[in-house]
């Protein structure tokens, strides 16, 4: 009964998230409705603290989750929203820390470092790298060339973009939230145990040990290919075999 | 009075005091690097270094950060400011954060605490996966730079900020790979049990088996060569001369830094200080024994107030020597080139590092003894050495530097083409 | 075919045997190893760090020990000389400021109140954040009447402190000229 009631909140939430994207989205020649963004922002946000309390009940950990998940939640948005790719990327570092954050509250510590490591600490540097070489930190609206650089602030479809991305999220947290709960109590005491990094590893190297295979081949391929892109030498005058041979002919002089 | 006791026996209220201990030590040590480093490039060109403010220059930190506090703090006008701003904070709380799970000296009990009871560790944070948390950390440690380098919208900076980028991204490789083999020794991700396993006391070491002295089974013994490579990992994750290609005041004027004045660029220099500290600190307790003596087993072992005091002496005195170290080797070798830069990391660390997992796992699955690491380690040595021979190319250096043959060879071509 | 570029200093054209090619040394085991260099570097500065003597010898604690200078040719500060009768020695002709390639001397003359000259300075600036102590007007001066001194504690708080007039260029003859003596001072008689 709760839970039926629940999923009509969260399909609420997620509505108002989904205008509130739609209007945070930025795109050419439509008026910026930055209020309305803001309001809607706040509406979702407020939204989803009423969703955890009914969620969580009394349980002692719903500050913490709620302060962490509010982060994320918001961090995300404004990747979505934000017209410049940089602080898009910072954005997402800030979703890749709270969601860790929240990992390791539930006692996956590795999980959560790893994950640290691995977006926070590799993947986004190179986006930052790469947006970086891409544009400079001046505002490309200033200048001539304004809507040919505005290939990667502007939103083309944003209703489809909407629909499509809030209906899948709608999906997900409706199962979530139909998902009988009682057992957690049990699951999370077992996952809090000492080893928990020594089991996760055992797990992955007994029961997923062809996933893991699997990933890494696909990784391995992924390298391959991109060597293989890139690898397309490009000549260069200096190396053509013109220039004259150096040493042996005439005299030839040690350097010191 | 009891109440005292009993805060300090607990291990939460304990750990809170000793970070903020560790953070003002931690501050203070980090004004007197930069004393140290003025000091150590003065001796090492024949100088004296600063000596005017207090006794041998020893006040001069504080004369430096009166100077920093009350310089302007220039904020040009065609920056980013959100990003200029938050860039030095973010490198220096990075930094910092570090020191948390730092084993500086064990496990002890207060005299007042039942012989029995679980003993406190020295360390502000004892958590499962510590090693991992410092390489989190230490990759987090980036964005300062980078961040810093783009918003001030100068291409000197902006070259700053993308050598950075791309160098750290090379050399975290081959620093995770060290730190892999480091894990695999020792059997742990915890950093203290790190440190007790290279005490060596239950391992078939052969000191302790022979003489029954302990703290012979530092890591750096059974794998100098990963040592070694780890040095010059952390060498270029701190930024440090040879590899400080994102601040190359010749060339860039300051790189990432070059817009930055006062207070926040400070604060980009505490935090490398503070990077220095804690890179120093990690390498210490993975590779290089953490806080033991070799042969010293009172003071290995003991759960005594006054074996943790001097177990944390001990450790930092082998920070400081590696600070030295660093010091020592800013001032003695030219910074690399970028090719060059690139070239160390993927053709020569990444291999080797390779190599060295590969042996340590070998090991570990046959189950044999440590000791063939070592033979490992020189074998692996030998074989780059002789693969130095076979292609006659210099692992960094010149490039394009004919050899020999390849001169007589173009010497032929060119007599034919004479005709 | 054969111009005068491609000539050789003996006249003849250049051929392939006066070229002389010089190659990089080839790096030797050590150094395509480069850790051995590297500590082969470090040894070197390692001594020097530790060589009490050398920093001894060669430092110099500027404000409590002064330099040893070459006094007869060491070009500081400059001076305005004076005359055996106490006068300005110089006779304001303007060569020292024709001579300067800094333009940092400023000279008016007035018509002298004495018989020995026609003219003698009434104001004699120099610019001693501009000068380049070159010596130039030293050189130019046909009465010797200015001169670099071997002072180089040159120091003040402002600009204007570092413009030197004719009383303070003549303050620093009278500090001086027991250290270095007028170099010709009988040469005009004057």
């Amino acid at each position: 009964m709760l839970s039926q009631q629940l999923v009509y909140w969260a399909y609420g939430v997620g509505g108002f998230g989904a205008l509130c994207v739609y209007f945070g989205l930025p795109k050419e020649g439509r008026p910026e409705r930055r209020g309305l963004f803001v309001l809607l922002l706040a509406v979702t946000l407020g939204g989803l603290v009423l969703l955890f309390d009914r969620l969580l009940g009394e349980s002692a950990n719903r500050f913490v989750f709620s302060i962490l998940a509010l982060l994320g939640v918001g961090g995300a948005v404004r990747v979505v929203t934000h017209p410049r790719p940089v602080y898009s990327a910072l954005y997402f570092i800030l979703v890749v820390l709270s969601t860790a954050a929240l990992i390791i509250y539930v006692g996956a510590e590795f999980l959560g470092v790893a994950l640290v490591i691995v977006y926070a600490g590799a993947i986004l540097v190179t986006y930052v790298f790469v947006i970086m070489l891409s544009q400079q930190s001046t505002e490309a609206t200033e200048s001539r060339f304004a809507s040919v650089l505005d290939y990667d602030r502007s939103a083309r479809e944003p209703v489809w973009a909407v629909l499509a991305g809030f209906i899948l999220m709608a999906t997900v947290a409706a199962i979530i939230v139909k998902r009988d709960w009682s057992d957690w109590d049990e699951v999370s005491a077992a996952a809090m145990t000492e080893k928990n990094t020594l089991e996760l590893g055992k797990m992955l190297m007994t029961e997923f040990a062809i996933s893991v295979e699997l990933a890494g081949v696909l990784l391995m391929v992924a390298m391959i290919g991109a060597i293989a892109v890139a690898k397309k030498r490009i000549p260069h005058a200096s190396d053509a075999v013109e220039s004259p041979p150096r040493g042996e002919v005439g005299k030839t002089v040690d350097p010191f | 009075m009891d109440f005292i006791k009993d805060t300090l026996a607990d291990q939460f209220w304990f750990s809170i005091i000793l970070s903020l201990a560790i953070f003002g030590g931690i501050m203070t040590a980090v004004a007197y690097c930069i004393l140290l480093e003025r000091k150590v490039s003065a001796w090492i060109q024949d100088r004296y270094g600063p000596n005017r403010v207090g006794p041998k220059g020893l006040l001069q930190p504080l004369a430096d950060g009166v100077k920093l506090l009350f310089k302007e703090d220039i904020v040009p006008g065609h920056i980013e400011k959100t990003l200029f701003i938050l860039a030095p904070f973010i490198s220096f709380v990075v930094a910092l954060i570090g020191f948390a799970v730092i084993p500086w000296g064990g496990a002890f009990r207060w005299p007042w605490m039942a012989e029995d009871a679980a003993p406190l560790y020295c360390q502000v944070a004892t958590i499962d996966i510590g090693l991992l948390y410092i390489l989190a950390v230490a990759s987090l440690g980036v964005y300062g730079v980078v961040l810093g380098g783009w918003a001030s919208n100068n291409k000197y900076a902006f070259y700053g900020g993308i050598r950075a980028a791309a160098q750290m991204l090379s050399y975290e490789i081959p620093l995770a790979m060290m730190v892999l083999v480091g894990i695999l020794t020792t059997r742990s991700l915890r950093l203290e049990e790190m440190v007790t396993a290279q005490l060596g006391v239950d391992s078939a070491a052969p000191m302790a088996a022979l003489f029954g002295l302990n703290g012979f089974a530092w890591t750096l013994f059974y794998h100098p060569l990963a040592a070694v490579i780890l040095f010059i990992t952390a060498l270029a994750e701190a930024n440090r001369a040879p590899f400080d290609l994102a601040e190359c005041e010749q060339e860039l004027i300051g790189g990432f830094h070059t817009e930055y004045s006062g207070m926040k660029w400070a604060l980009f220099f505490l935090g490398e200080y503070a990077h220095m500290i804690t890179s120093s600190a990690f390498m210490i307790a993975i590779f290089f024994g953490g806080y033991c003596v070799p042969g010293w087993t009172w003071l290995n072992t003991s759960d005594s107030v006054l074996a943790m005091l001097l177990r944390g002496g001990v450790f930092s005195f082998k920070i400081l020597l590696f600070i030295m170290a660093y010091m020592v080797v800013r001032w003695t070798l030219p910074r690399f080139r970028f090719d060059q830069l690139m070239q160390l990391a993927w053709k020569s660390l990444v291999p080797i590092g390779g190599a060295l997992v590969l042996l340590q796992v070998w090991i570990l699955y046959k189950d044999l003894p440590q000791w063939v690491s070592i033979v490992g380690n020189v074998t692996i040595l030998a074989v780059v050495a002789l693969i130095g021979v076979v292609v006659q190319k210099p692992i960094t250096g010149r490039q394009r530097s004919l050899i020999k043959k390849e001169r007589i060879v173009r010497m032929r071509e060119a007599l034919v083409q004479r005709g | 075919m054969v111009n005068e570029t491609t000539q050789s200093a003996a006249g003849r054209a250049w051929t392939e045997t006066d070229v002389v090619y010089v190659d990089q040394p080839e790096l030797t085991m050590s150094e395509r190893l480069y850790l051995p260099q590297v500590f082969g570097g470090m040894k070197t500065t390692l001594r020097h760090m530790f060589k009490m003597r050398l920093r001894k010898e060669k430092v110099v604690q500027y404000p409590e020990q002064k330099r040893q200078l070459r006094k007869e040719i060491y070009r500081g500060v400059h001076r305005l000389n004076r005359d055996d009768q106490g006068r300005v020695a110089c006779v304001a002709c303007f060569m020292c400021e024709t001579a300067c390639p800094a333009h940092c001397i400023h000279i008016e003359g007035v018509e002298s109140p004495w018989p020995d000259r026609e003219k003698y300075p009434i104001k004699f600036d120099i610019d001693e954040l501009r000068c380049i102590y070159c010596g130039m007007c030293e050189e130019a001066c046909p009465v010797d009447a200015i001169e670099l001194t071997p002072e180089y504690h040159l120091v003040g708080s402002s600009r204007d402190e570092m413009i030197f007039d004719k009383e303070k260029l003549l303050m620093v003859y009278d500090r001086t000229k027991d250290e270095k003596p007028r170099k010709n001072p009988m040469i005009t008689g004057y």
